[in-house]
């Protein structure tokens, strides 16, 4: 209880749930569904976010419930969306929850999951969602980050990383084929910033980078000087005193929902069940923004990362039918545009 | 099984009776099963794919609609034929340098009198160890061009040049180093057995130490030499860690970190990854084919029945400059690497405003060892490894003598077929095979999916080549005398190989299964797709530390697994060294 206490307070949470208990079993589920979780004892969890991060989700989720044990696999997302695939066919999928940044791909292995509806589904915002089955248990967002060893005029919009004063390599980013995530990020673009803003932005001379890792690396150690990145890739650095700052730009911070679902051939459907909830939850929600660097895709935040003004900061959310069908065209016009050879 | 086949091998034919006359093909045959099961069956899954757009588990083979689409697409593709000149490039060069380095190192080592040669010779196998990713970070913590180590240093002292290691000659440099030990491997143990009675022969007859070198020793052990470069070149060609970290900075693509695009695809093409995988098999099957029409009809027989003491060629003054010589080798490939992942490893993070930085013990602690270690993962994988790797070389380790004795000492019937096939996976770069052991084997009965067995058997298969390519160098070398002498004494041909073969090759015995222990542990491509909750291992951990932008973890980790690396190493090198003190036939 007085963890929940300290917890609570410390997020700054609006409900007190250690003295709520009640409230508490409903917001997790009834007490029929935890008493049945309790008994499974134990759930599988495939994911496509980093293992670190997500042992931190488990270990949250333990304090809450800690009878239940959580044994992970995590892949990058391609090979785990092939691995769940080929699993599913030979009748041998392990996972009892899948977590995944992809929702194009998931949306494409739907019929392998249950329906499934948080008890706090309403609160959840209907754009980040492209199939009642999955919810968006992670929420991640782009930021622009900087070096505050090196940088003297910090950017603070996105369009100050078309100024010529960060020319020269100074400014990194992650390939537009990199992925879901950043494809985001480079659609946010030249939809919100201007058909030219990449035009404008490649002729400062960038450095390009595999992945979001090198990139947040090379940044931290002044190879570059700034860089968007996902904010809870340079979060936890930042926690932890690296020379480094980031900041939410006002033209919208572009969101990656991720779709997680419990599949149909479950093991542990109740714990299963009882991991979503939580994870759903404010209390889930909250504790990945103060403590992963997360967003969140509910409509009221339970909290807001460091340096989010609500009344400025918007979220930007990729409509999902263009996000599949300009994809290959734009990516490919990007690679030009960023002298990228894909 | 094993003792009847084996047994009616090598007897003479008009003396062998019915059962044993049948015991040679159950033999070749039970390999070639065994074989098809590692690699054919894994291969043809890939095969599949390549021609295909289907799943081969998910769709099922009645799906299959047979399309050289995929092939077309990749021939046609710029980009992969720039792919392609880059990876030839990268490793050709990187070959070229680790010859040089790995030959004139086990020269040093084995034949001269340089001072402190037993620690220079362990050593020089260091980077063996080192993940391919780990090796990329470190030089990238190094060389790179603005804040890189080096360069820092360089500016400390006043010196008016940069490095840059985010380029081709960065990427060549460091292939070279690092799989120089390939080469060094090789080319140790064939000096270490080679007769030097030639070599004094050629002095006696006029030629110089210098002249000797180059007309007598080196052609004598080019069967090592050039399977030492096969290899090193094939290993190189399927590396993913180094030319990710210090190629894509500059934009230089390889193959593999094309493939690894593909895979990383949304969806991932792994059917357009299997094309490309199949072009790089065919590399390397010319490859192959080219090593063997060079070494053909040639005897490399080094090991005779004569005695011989090892010969050590005394240099003099020179001795300091061979020295002085590995030293700075050593520099560059241990203790600067080691230096910047140890400094990575205790340091909060990575940025020095200016070389006095360096030296700030403020911003050195053990925090990242202390969240290595908090994760529950962390001891998990480490037991998992050892299992994994110990079950890997005692199994792997084993089968590979049974070929190589199969493929060198014996004549029977499809000996070749064998040769071949154990030669195929050294082609197929680990991501992408990894899918196929997965399509391959997930559907078997009796629940080999999710045990450490599965992984045990992909290893296995994956790293068979280099297991029975580090012996045969050995099966090679040692003449056919001795075991006919131990015949004519009456021995039977169990009997030979334990009291003969064995201990003569048990040098390239321990080198090829402490060599696939390291690859088992280093593995990842083929991990990543049949490890469970339960069965993680050290390199998937590793991985994720990279992916997820943890340096000075990604460091500490691999700081850790190189310390389990080191003592295993200490332990076969006592070994070998303790058998072949026992090794005299004078």
């Amino acid at each position: 209880m007085k963890h929940a206490t300290t917890m609570a307070a410390a997020l700054g949470l609006a409900v007190t749930l250690a003295g709520l208990p009640a409230l508490a079993q409903d917001e997790f589920g009834s007490k029929e569904l935890i008493e049945a979780a309790e008994k499974e004892g134990q759930l599988t969890y495939y994911t496509a976010n980093f293992a670190e991060v997500e042992q931190e989700v488990i270990k949250a989720f333990n304090k809450r419930f800690p009878k239940i044990k959580v044994s992970m696999v995590r892949a990058p997302g391609g090979q785990l969306i092939t691995r769940i695939k080929t699993e599913a066919a030979a009748g041998k999928l392990a996972a009892d929850v899948v977590d995944h940044s992809d929702r194009g791909l998931m949306k494409d292995i739907e019929n392998l999951f249950q329906d499934y509806t948080p008890p706090n589904a309403a609160d959840y915002r209907p754009d980040a969602m492209v199939s009642p089955k999955f919810w968006p248990g992670v929420t991640l967002g782009w930021a622009i980050a900087y070096n505050t060893a090196l940088v003297k005029n910090a950017p603070k919009t996105w369009m100050d990383l078309t100024k010529p004063e960060y020319k020269d390599k100074q400014i990194g980013q992650v390939v537009g084929p990199s992925g879901g995530t950043t494809w985001t990020r480079i659609m946010f673009e030249r939809q919100v910033l201007g058909e030219d803003y990449w035009k404008k932005q490649a002729a400062l001379g960038i450095s390009l980078f595999p992945s979001g890792a090198p990139t947040s690396d090379s940044l931290v150690r002044g190879e570059i000087s700034i860089a968007p990145l996902l904010y809870n890739i340079i979060y936890t650095k930042i926690v932890e005193g690296a020379p480094a700052e980031a900041i939410f730009a006002p033209e919208g911070v572009p969101i990656i929902p991720y779709a997680d679902g419990i599949t149909k051939t479950a093991k542990n459907p109740n714990a299963a069940k009882l991991f979503m909830n939580w994870r759903l939850s404010k209390e889930g929600q909250a504790f990945a923004i103060t403590k992963l660097g997360n967003i969140t895709s509910l409509k009221e935040p339970p909290a807001y990362p460091k340096g989010w003004d609500p009344k400025v900061i918007k979220v930007w959310v990729p409509d999902f039918a263009q996000f599949e069908k300009l994809r290959d065209p734009w990516l490919e016009e990007w690679n030009k545009t960023y002298g990228y050879r894909q | 099984m094993t003792a009847t086949s084996a047994a009616a091998l090598a007897e003479p034919s008009n003396a062998a009776s019915a059962p044993r006359r049948l015991a040679a093909p159950l033999w070749v045959g039970s390999l070639l099963i065994l074989l098809a099961f590692l690699v054919i069956y894994p291969v043809l899954m890939l095969v599949f794919g390549a021609l295909s757009d289907s799943n081969p588990v998910v769709d099922g083979f009645g799906k299959f609609r047979p399309s050289l689409d995929h092939f077309a697409q990749v021939l046609a593709n710029e980009n992969v034929h720039l792919a392609f000149f880059n990876a030839l490039l990268a490793c050709g060069g990187g070959t070229a340098l680790a010859v040089v380095i790995g030959l004139a190192f086990s020269w040093i080592v084995v034949r001269t009198n340089t001072p402190a040669k037993g620690f220079i010779a362990g050593a020089s196998m260091i980077p063996l160890f080192v993940p391919p990713l780990v090796a990329g970070v470190a030089w990238g913590i190094l060389g790179s061009p603005k804040t890189g180590l080096l360069n820092t240093a360089f500016k400390w002292i006043g010196i008016d040049w940069r490095v840059d290691f985010y380029s081709m000659a960065g990427l060549i440099l460091v292939f070279g180093i690092y799989y120089a030990p390939y080469v060094y491997m090789f080319t140790s143990s064939a000096l270490r057995n080679m007769d030097p009675s030639l070599e004094e022969a050629s002095e006696v007859s006029g030629a110089s130490a210098f002249a000797t070198l180059f007309t007598v020793t080196f052609p004598l052990i080019a069967p090592a030499i050039l399977a030492g470069m096969l290899l090193s070149f094939v290993v190189m060609l399927g590396i993913y860690g180094v030319p990710a970290a210090l190629g894509a900075p500059a934009n230089i693509s390889v193959l593999t970190t094309y493939i690894f695009k593909l895979t990383a695809w949304s969806p991932p093409l792994y059917n357009t990854a299997a094309a490309v995988a199949i072009l790089l098999m065919i590399v390397t099957a010319i490859l192959v084919w080219a090593q063997q029409r060079v070494l053909v009809g040639r005897s490399f027989a080094t090991v005779a029945g004569k005695a011989f003491r090892p010969r050590s060629l005394n240099l003099g003054p020179w001795k300091w400059f061979t020295l002085g010589l590995a030293v700075a080798y050593l520099l560059i490939v241990v203790v600067l690497p080691t230096l910047a992942l140890t400094i990575a490893a205790f340091r909060k993070f990575m940025f020095f405003k200016d070389f006095g930085a360096l030296f700030d013990t403020t911003q050195y602690s053990f925090v990242h060892f202390n969240s290595v270690f908090d994760n529950p993962l962390t001891m998990l994988s480490i037991w998992n490894t050892l299992k994994v790797g110990a079950l890997t070389a005692i199994a792997g380790g084993a089968l590979a003598f049974a070929i190589g004795y199969t493929i060198h000492r014996t004549t029977v019937p499809g000996r070749r077929s064998i040769d071949l096939l154990s030669t195929l996976p050294v082609a197929i770069p680990g991501l992408v095979i990894g899918v196929a052991y997965l399509w391959a084997w997930i559907g078997l009965p009796g629940g080999l999916y999710g045990t450490i067995w599965i992984l045990v058997l992909a290893f296995i298969a994956r790293f068979i080549p280099d297991t029975v390519k580090a012996l045969s160098t050995s099966f090679l070398q040692i003449h056919k005398e001795l075991e006919e002498a131990s015949w004519i004494c009456g021995s039977g041909l169990l009997d030979t190989i334990r009291r003969i073969v064995l201990p003569l090759a048990r040098p390239g015995v321990v080198a090829s299964m402490t060599l696939l222990f390291v690859l088992a542990i280093r593995e990842l491509g083929s991990s990543l797709f049949l490890y469970t909750s339960d069965t993680t291992v050290m390199a998937v951990l590793l991985l994720d530390y990279y992916e997820g932008g943890n340096t000075g973890k990604t460091a500490a980790f691999s700081l850790v697994q190189t310390a389990i690396l080191a003592v295993l190493l200490g332990i076969t090198t006592w070994i070998s060294r303790d058998t072949t003190r026992n090794v005299r036939f004078n």
